[in-house]
């Protein structure tokens, strides 16, 4: 059975980040965060990592497994006990709200970077790898690798993001391009090439039909018919890595780019101009993951093993907002809870 | 993510400063006479293990039963000693479990040597570990091997027990197949296409012990067997590779100090506690982890001689695979096609060159034999210091920006530094012809660090520059001469010598070794050694004589080129991005097989190995997990 459209229009929401805060938000907020400097494999960890939820205080509070290597989590629309981690050892799931887990793939799938539930059949679970694409259509118990179409060399999959309105279609971002399938991952085709890695795919909260695209060394990417065609965005720089790029729940004209090199790049026109908004955040503003509140527009940067970083007037100025000394891997919101 | 390997060496060193004396370490270089009587030959083997079991042990009777770790743990419990310590400890350090395979390898350790003499409620400390700490798999094949051969004996030793009882959430039914699953593919790639982290100075261990684990402790008998052939296996290389105990030719892994004190890795270890032919390592290392159950495997007769009873020079040749490209490849696993020529006085060895692994591989040296390895930097070689983000990204998966710093902040401090000399390029190209090397550089223009650099060692003989544009030196017995086919300096090598952490990572500082680097900033480069017998000339003269009398030409443009006639009488012509040519012939790579040589030889794909040494045989066949051993009539 779908789910109906009030889930899958929270489901979009979801999938864009903001910070914590007051009991007036309408949604939960998490992040997947890496809190320990320097870790080596081996080393004993004395910090707490992973999946945090900010409380009505605006605290953090741990959920699940201290593992520094969780990357992205994505939740079962129907029951948020229930949610997915990509991480150094696998898909890993839980069905009790984090107090217990399994690592549901085996020693043949390593160091998963993405995983998303399909909003539209939540029994299935795509999930983006180093070796490509696997999907699970049993909550994750098994997995099939479906890459029909992707590249036997290229096909590193850094992201996977399902389309929230029209069943069946996945975009996966690999080391050779865009891949779009439109019929849950069966086949798959090439919809944008790219040099290297595209990092990061978002579907527009305003327009379904928008989608936006950064990569490694190509610059950043807009599609405004449903992944079938990209055209770049003008004065987004190129040379270096660009990490990630969310939309502005609030505010269909604004988008934000996040990268270790540039630091925060905005655009209050749709992505026909960028500025640079970096002042207020460390030195050098090595931003590992860029977010925006969906509640209130408020912009988020992680720093690289620094701290998270908050603007309220879309990066022309920011203030700390703890995490001191993590990696933020990326940002989640949900619905809360109705008690 | 890297390993935390050196953490563990700095803490067994630490842990060496505060126990008794270590007599092998401290005594005179070994015997190298080779033992014929097995009985012998077997009581000494014990007698080695024992020294490792009792050094280790002998904490406690110095009044520190409180700093045990777990190595010292197994090693009272090995003895039966200090049981009320040990459980006492356990306890304690179970409070604080370890996050990946270097910490449950350890605690296997101490769980199956305490299997019925730990305390129930430390034998109750371990278990719960497991359950409650989530174990980080790794991303090293070395890191795989330890963490599914750990979860695997943990699993048999506790059967029946559900999922939540387990840290990954798994049955011990479902644990046990998915580590045997992984151990089984992992055999299957060894012995068909060739082992990724191929003689490695330090990771054997990482291999070894886990397969002396099985050995001892898997109640499965296939996979005790499969531990037992692997271990052969891994010590047939190591005895083929090795002069004198010393680990000779190209490392898939190493580090900074052991590709210049050749004897300073964990290789010697296992070469004397296998053949009993080099001094140990100062506090036996993660050395200590296999002394416990050293007793449980018996070397063959075959794999000693190989190490200890030489006849003359020889050639090996073995095909061996790089580390998983995972992109920006058009390969995933790349063929390694290795050789080692080794003779009484030196040995010589690499593989093509090109990428085995983004970090610590070294391609090609010479190495020279002393009376003594300690403290000696016996060895000769040139590397282009390749540093690129890009390249890390092939082979980790990481983002570009951060990887870089972050492996010189984990133990790996020369990675992005100019006058590097551990680590491949992509832009070398290497052939070797017995004892002759040919080193092409091609680096592109604006790669980081347009150079290559040469080692020379302060324990080098009348080293000197000819006219001829040939550097002759004498190490050992063994006369070098070293070509470098571009223009070039001197500097200072610089030794890293570690320092106390400050909580961010590693630091070292950088000490002049008494060694030089050869630096030559040119794209366009090349290196041609030479090594010979000083018993095969009258004086040094005459060797200088007969290599300037050796026909050679080069061109550096458009891509460097090479036509010689070796000291061998061989007429070698290679041109960068071509296949090398040995008297008119191309080699053909596509030919290599698995091992091909006197003592290995296996072909491609066939998971079978024979091993032989005079009329000794022992053949280790995969297909059938079975040994056979025969004397050839």
């Amino acid at each position: 059975m779908l789910p109906s459209i009030t889930i899958l229009s929270l489901l979009a929401l979801a999938t864009f980040s903001i910070p914590c805060l007051s009991q007036t938000t309408k949604h939960d907020f998490y992040v997947c965060a890496a809190v320990n400097k320097n870790y080596v494999i081996g080393s004993k960890i004395v910090t707490t990592s992973g999946l945090h939820r900010s409380d009505d205080a605006g605290d953090w509070q741990h959920v699940g497994i201290n593992d520094p290597s969780i990357f992205a989590v994505s939740f079962d629309p129907r029951n948020r006990d229930v949610f997915y981690t990509a991480a150094l050892n696998g898909a890993l799931r839980t069905l009790d709200g984090g107090k217990s887990w399994r690592i549901m793939t085996s020693w043949d799938i390593t160091e998963p970077k993405d995983i998303c539930v399909d909003p539209h059949a939540p029994d299935t679970v795509y999930l983006a790898h180093p070796g490509g694409v696997a999907v699970s259509k049993d909550q994750g118990k098994t997995w099939l690798r479906l890459e029909k179409g992707l590249p036997e060399r290229g096909k590193y999959t850094q992201t996977i993001e399902a389309d929230r309105v029209r069943k069946g279609r996945v975009l996966a971002g690999c080391e050779t391009g865009i891949y779009l399938t439109q019929n849950g991952a069966r086949s798959w085709r090439r919809v944008l090439q790219t040099k290297e890695t595209v990092n990061d795919i978002q579907q527009s909260p305003h327009n379904p039909e928008t989608w936006v695209a950064v990569t490694q060394s190509s610059g950043a990417w807009a599609s405004q018919d449903n992944g079938q065609s990209w055209i770049p965005f003008p004065d987004v720089p190129s040379e270096a890595a660009l990490y990630n790029i969310t939309f502005d729940p609030t505010d269909p004209k604004r988008l934000a780019i996040g990268s270790y090199t540039y630091g925060v790049l905005t655009s209050e026109d749709k992505g026909e101009t960028w500025t640079t908004r970096n002042e207020g955040l460390p030195d050098p503003h090595r931003v590992w993951r860029i977010g925006v509140h969906t509640d209130t527009g408020r912009l988020l940067a992680s720093v690289y093993q620094n701290a998270l970083f908050v603007s309220d007037d879309f990066g022309r100025t920011w203030s700390k907002e703890g995490l001191e000394g993590s990696a933020i891997n990326s940002f989640v919101f949900l619905p809360k809870e109705r008690k | 993510m890297k390993s935390n390997f050196i953490t563990s060496l700095l803490a067994l060193f630490l842990f060496a400063q505060i126990v008794n004396a270590q007599p092998s370490y401290e005594a005179a270089h070994p015997s190298l006479d080779v033992i014929e009587d097995p009985i012998q030959r077997r009581a000494e083997y014990m007698a080695r293990v024992n020294e490792v079991i009792e050094w280790r042990a002998d904490i406690v009777k110095n009044g520190l039963a409180e700093k045990m770790d777990l190595a010292s743990v197994s090693a009272n419990l090995r003895l039966g000693r200090n049981i009320d310590e040990c459980s006492a400890r356990v306890i304690e350090m179970m409070q604080t479990p370890g996050s990946g395979p270097f910490w449950m390898l350890p605690s296997v350790c101490a769980a199956f040597s305490g299997k019925d003499l730990l305390s129930q409620e430390a034998r109750d400390a371990i278990r719960e570990s497991w359950r409650t700490t989530y174990q980080l798999r790794g991303d090293t094949e070395n890191h795989f091997a330890m963490y599914y051969t750990m979860l695997y004996l943990m699993s048999e030793m506790y059967p029946n027990e559900p999922g939540d009882t387990w840290y990954t959430g798994k049955s011990s039914e479902e644990n046990l197949a998915e580590s045997r699953d992984y151990l089984i593919d992992w055999m299957d790639l060894t012995t068909t296409i060739g082992q990724g982290e191929f003689n490695p100075t330090h990771y054997i261990g990482e291999y070894a012990i886990p397969m002396l684990y099985l050995v001892s402790w898997a109640e499965d008998p296939e996979m005790q067997m499969r531990g037992k052939m692997t271990l052969d296996w891994l010590f047939a290389g190591l005895a083929a590779n090795t002069l004198n105990g010393v680990l000779r030719g190209p490392n898939s892994r190493t580090d900074d100090s052991s590709v210049i004190e050749r004897w300073n890795s964990l290789t010697s270890f296992f070469s004397w506690i296998n053949f009993g032919n080099c001094p140990p390592t100062k506090g036996f290392s993660w050395g200590n982890y296999y002394g416990v159950v050293a007793e449980n495997y018996e070397m063959p007769e075959v794999i000693y001689r190989i190490a200890t009873d030489r006849d003359g020079s020889f050639e090996q040749r073995d095909l061996k695979r790089s580390r998983h490209q995972w992109r920006y490849s058009d390969v995933g696993k790349a063929p390694i096609y290795k050789t080692t020529y080794i003779t009484d006085d030196y040995g010589v060895g690499s593989y093509q060159g090109g990428m085995a692994d983004p970090i610590q591989t070294h391609v090609w040296d010479v190495t020279w034999k002393t009376p003594d390895p300690r403290g000696l930097h016996p060895t000769m070689f040139s590397a282009h210091p390749y540093s690129a983000p890009k390249g890390m990204q092939a082979y980790f998966n990481v983002r570009p920006d951060t990887m870089v710093t972050a492996v010189a902040a984990e133990g790996k401090p020369s990675y992005d530094v100019a006058d590097k000399l551990v680590g491949c390029s992509p832009y070398e190209q290497v052939f070797q012809d017995l004892d002759t090397i040919v080193a092409l550089y091609d680096i592109p223009k604006g790669t980081r660090f347009e150079q290559v650099n040469g080692f020379f060692s302060k324990d080098l003989k009348n080293l000197s520059e000819d006219k001829s544009g040939w550097i002759f030196a004498q190490g050992g017995d063994a006369y070098l001469a070293y070509f470098p086919l571009a223009p070039y300096h001197w500097e200072a090598h610089m030794r890293y010598s570690r320092l106390p952490s400050t909580g961010n990572g590693y630091r070292y500082e950088r000490i002049d070794s008494g060694s030089q680097v050869l630096i030559s900033p040119h794209v366009k480069n090349g290196t041609i050694l030479q090594a010979a017998a000083t018993s095969e000339f009258a004086n040094f003269e005459a060797f200088k004589k007969a290599i300037r009398a050796l026909p050679l030409e080069f061109t550096l443009e458009p891509t460097p080129n090479v036509k010689m006639r070796s000291l061998r009488g061989k007429d070698i012509s290679f041109e960068y991005g071509s296949a090398p040519k040995v008297d008119g012939k191309a080699i053909d790579y596509s030919k290599w097989k698995l091992f091909e040589g006197p003592y290995l030889n296996a072909e491609k794909g066939s998971r079978k190995l024979e091993i032989t040494h005079g009329r000794l045989k022992r053949t280790l066949d995969f297909n059938t997990i079975s040994i056979s051993d025969s004397v050839i009539p």
